[in-house]
């Protein structure tokens, strides 16, 4: 009994240190936060109490619906494409290829690459004359000639493999080593058609596509509530770029435990290579679908860094998020900061995350996993 | 070991009761080197007899914010820096001292004492103040065979110098115009429009507003000029060091820029167009020092004010290539008259405030904000997604809803 009660008391001693800065740094602030949302608070003057007032004011807000459009459309677009791709680069990265550690390495840089650092060099690549204008600009300028590329060496494997099986040798569509001669024999007719100016790049106007200082959306003319500002779009992009290898991490672990025999038992079945991943893969590492589809809806919802990093790059409205309204009316440009209105915004982001969490886990749960 | 740590502690509290710390917030930057070298240079030690020093404290990233944190926190130093874009909302938080009676404002520029006087009251003394001159590439109007810029320029002359000097080639560009009301308002100014009308409110649809938006923009459009963004740069003092944009209008702080980053470009300077209106348009900016309300060391951080505003000071300031005095005594000084690039840019920015439609770089307690509608209209016009008439329209009603907030 006495050992039972000096135990209980150890373990709150050990748990003293962080129940302390829990109960300072959470607890007492979250109160704070939440009183402050009922108030007139502006870090001067002594809070009045205005009851609902600064709810209801969030709502008449032009910004904060721009917030709220933005940050539910980032969060679900971000969140089912960097889902869906960090499966799939996890079980390409499963393989036992020579030198995967290197690819695993090389996949992982952009999460522990400084946010900070991505998002300015994306800012140049997503600028007028910046790589991503080039690079489609070389793309529609080098069109023909991949066209042509392509064509002749999808001709030259057909030619390949039904001369290969008018031998009786047995040949797939895909043979590695005639696909070497194809692409191979495809690259010297290409070189000769340049050189003999047959075949030669277009003459395209450069892509002056605006990404960032735009108020356009995509799709144009859609209604408020499902359009994208473009400059949101880019930093959709990016974030997508840099999360994916986190969450691929997680899947690369959980793709460890599925036990080889199933792949080799449906190998047997005659299932090819895209049934097996739809059939196994996806099905096997469900809980680790469902941990990564919270972490990165948590994390979609509550982005800020990027935006307060693109800064005056792009329009306010285009990009601003909840997290980075309640900062912009926290400290709006030199007026009194409106304290009361921002704890308001906080406490409607922190409930949306947390109806979202719950709303998925229902559903994940109906669903049997 | 712990002879030492007291010796040392007991050092430390002797020297706390004998010096007065005063704790100076500004900008980080270059400003903290500047800080302590104005101090082992000109003032330390006329303080340091009289048994103060100071440690400055840059505020790194969104000063505002972080002043406005450490206001409210009562962590503040006992001196700050008061930007005049954001100095009526500062000023409106009842925390910085009033200064009447307590420094002598009359030593001071009018226009800079007025831009901190709320009620009657002043709040600031000025530290220094910038406006906005043109500032030329003088060899590559000479490869143009295009006479420099000049005191007499219109708009018109001025856009054909430029012109010719981006016929250049295809790399070169007449000037980088920035899509911001923190330059392009100078241009404003110089048609006779003013940010605020006689009942405070903010007339983008100004036919005034309008010419002026109409001019910069369509200098754009026209590829004479361009933004800085669209060459790489961020802002037109970076284009203009590239040697490949003929002029670039800044103050007196491209100066330690181009020293460094540009030591062998040949320029020049010379005063702002003149406008529609016969007068040239153009803005002072400026940067105050104010007094913590709460300071334990009031009377030591007032004769550190003054020390920092001191003739020598800036004196030491000017020299440096830093910055104008807001002195009236030095207005008359040897400095201007010499005859090297970096002091006829001092000389003609010194004049720049006095010059026609001159205001200061203020938008009420809305703050900057105020820029934002402006600086969507800008960019959307420039980068053709919109007329001039639909930008201005759209940015006047969410200028309106944003003056409507802030009431």
């Amino acid at each position: 009994m006495r050992t039972k009660r000096a135990d209980t008391v150890a373990a709150y001693l050990f748990l003293l240190p962080f129940l302390t800065l829990l109960t300072i740094f959470f607890l007492y602030a979250t109160v704070r936060a939440v009183y402050f949302s009922f108030t007139d608070y502006d870090l001067f003057r002594e809070p009045n109490w205005v009851g609902f007032r600064n709810y209801l004011a969030l709502f008449q807000d032009a910004l904060f619906l721009s917030a709220l459009r933005n940050s539910v459309l980032f969060a679900l677009i971000v969140t089912a494409i960097q889902t869906f791709l960090a499966l799939v680069m996890a079980a390409v990265l499963n393989q036992k290829v020579r030198g995967i550690g290197f690819f695993r390495a090389a996949f992982y840089m952009p999460s522990i690459t400084s946010s900070v650092v991505i998002t300015l060099i994306f800012l140049w690549m997503f600028q007028r004359r910046g790589l991503i204008n080039y690079l489609n600009e070389s793309l529609q300028r080098w069109l023909p000639i991949l066209v042509a590329f392509v064509l002749i060496a999808l001709v030259l494997q057909v030619l390949q493999v039904l001369w290969e099986r008018s031998r009786a040798l047995p040949a797939r569509w895909t043979d590695p080593a005639l696909l070497v001669v194809s692409l191979l024999l495809a690259g010297a007719a290409i070189w000769l058609l340049t050189t003999l100016g047959m075949l030669s790049p277009r003459d395209v106007a450069p892509v002056d596509f605006i990404w960032l200082q735009t108020r356009d959306t995509i799709p144009a003319g859609a209604p408020f509530w499902l359009s994208v500002p473009i400059p949101l779009a880019a930093i959709m992009i990016q974030n997508i770029f840099t999360t994916i290898p986190t969450f691929m991490l997680m899947y690369l672990a959980a793709l460890q435990d599925v036990p080889k025999s199933h792949y080799e038992a449906a190998s047997i079945d005659g299932a090819t290579a895209t049934q097996q991943f739809f059939r196994i893969t996806i099905p096997s590492v469900a809980p680790v679908t469902f941990l990564v589809l919270t972490l990165s809806m948590i994390g979609t919802l509550q982005m800020f860094d990027q935006v307060a990093i693109f800064g005056d790059a792009a329009p306010l409205r285009s990009v601003v998020t909840l997290a980075y309204f309640v900062y912009n009316r926290m400290f709006p440009g030199a007026q009194t900061p409106e304290v009361g209105f921002a704890a308001a915004g906080a406490m409607f982001l922190a409930l949306l995350t947390l109806a979202v969490v719950l709303l998925q886990r229902r559903l994940v749960r109906s669903e049997g996993y | 070991m712990r002879q030492i740590v007291i010796a040392i502690l007991g050092l430390a509290l002797l020297g706390g009761a004998l010096a007065q710390q005063v704790r100076i917030m500004g900008y980080g930057g270059q400003d903290p080197a500047i800080k302590v070298r104005l101090l082992d240079e000109v003032i330390g030690a006329s303080l340091e007899a009289e048994g103060i020093t100071f440690t400055y404290e840059p505020l790194e990233g969104d000063y505002n914010a972080a002043l406005f944190n450490a206001l409210s926190a009562g962590t503040a130093g006992d001196i700050f820096y008061i930007p005049v874009e954001t100095a009526p909302g500062i000023i409106a938080t009842g925390k910085v001292l009033p200064l009447d009676g307590l420094i002598d404002t009359n030593a001071f520029i009018d226009s800079l004492v007025e831009a901190y006087t709320v009620d009657g009251t002043v709040y600031g003394i000025a530290k220094d103040f910038n406006t906005l001159a043109i500032h030329y590439n003088i060899d590559l109007f000479e490869e143009a065979g295009v006479e420099v810029p000049n005191a007499e320029d219109t708009w018109e002359s001025f856009a054909d110098k430029l012109r010719g000097v981006a016929a250049l080639d295809a790399d070169v560009y007449g000037a980088c115009f920035p899509a911001g009301f923190d330059r392009f308002g100078a241009f404003a100014f110089a048609t006779g429009w003013q940010t605020f009308d006689a009942t405070g409110a903010s007339n983008l649809l100004d036919p005034d507003f309008v010419e002026a938006v109409t001019w910069y923009t369509d200098l754009v459009r026209e590829g004479v000029a361009i933004q800085p963004s669209d060459i790489g740069q961020g802002w037109t003092g970076g284009c203009f060091a590239t040697d490949n944009v003929a002029v670039a209008i800044e103050g007196a702080w491209i100066l330690g820029f181009l020293r460094n980053e540009a030591p062998n470009l040949q320029f020049g300077t010379t005063f702002m167009p003149i406008g529609p209106s016969g007068e040239r348009g153009n803005f002072l900016y400026t940067v105050a020092y104010g007094v913590n309300v709460d300071s334990p060391h009031r009377d030591a951080a007032l004769r550190v004010l003054e020390a920092l505003t001191s003739p020598e000071a800036q004196q030491w300031v000017l020299e440096q290539g830093l910055a104008i005095p807001s002195r009236t005594e030095l207005a008359d000084n040897p400095f201007f008259l010499e005859d090297t690039p970096e002091a006829v840019a001092n000389a003609v920015v010194f004049a720049g405030a006095d010059d026609g439609n001159v205001l200061g770089f203020q938008f009420g307690t809305i703050g900057t904000d105020w820029m934002t509608p402006v600086n969507d209209a800008l960019v959307a016009i420039m980068t053709g997604q919109s007329s001039v008439e639909a930008a201005l329209t759209e940015a006047q009603r969410d200028l309106d809803a944003l003056i409507q907030r802030a009431r």
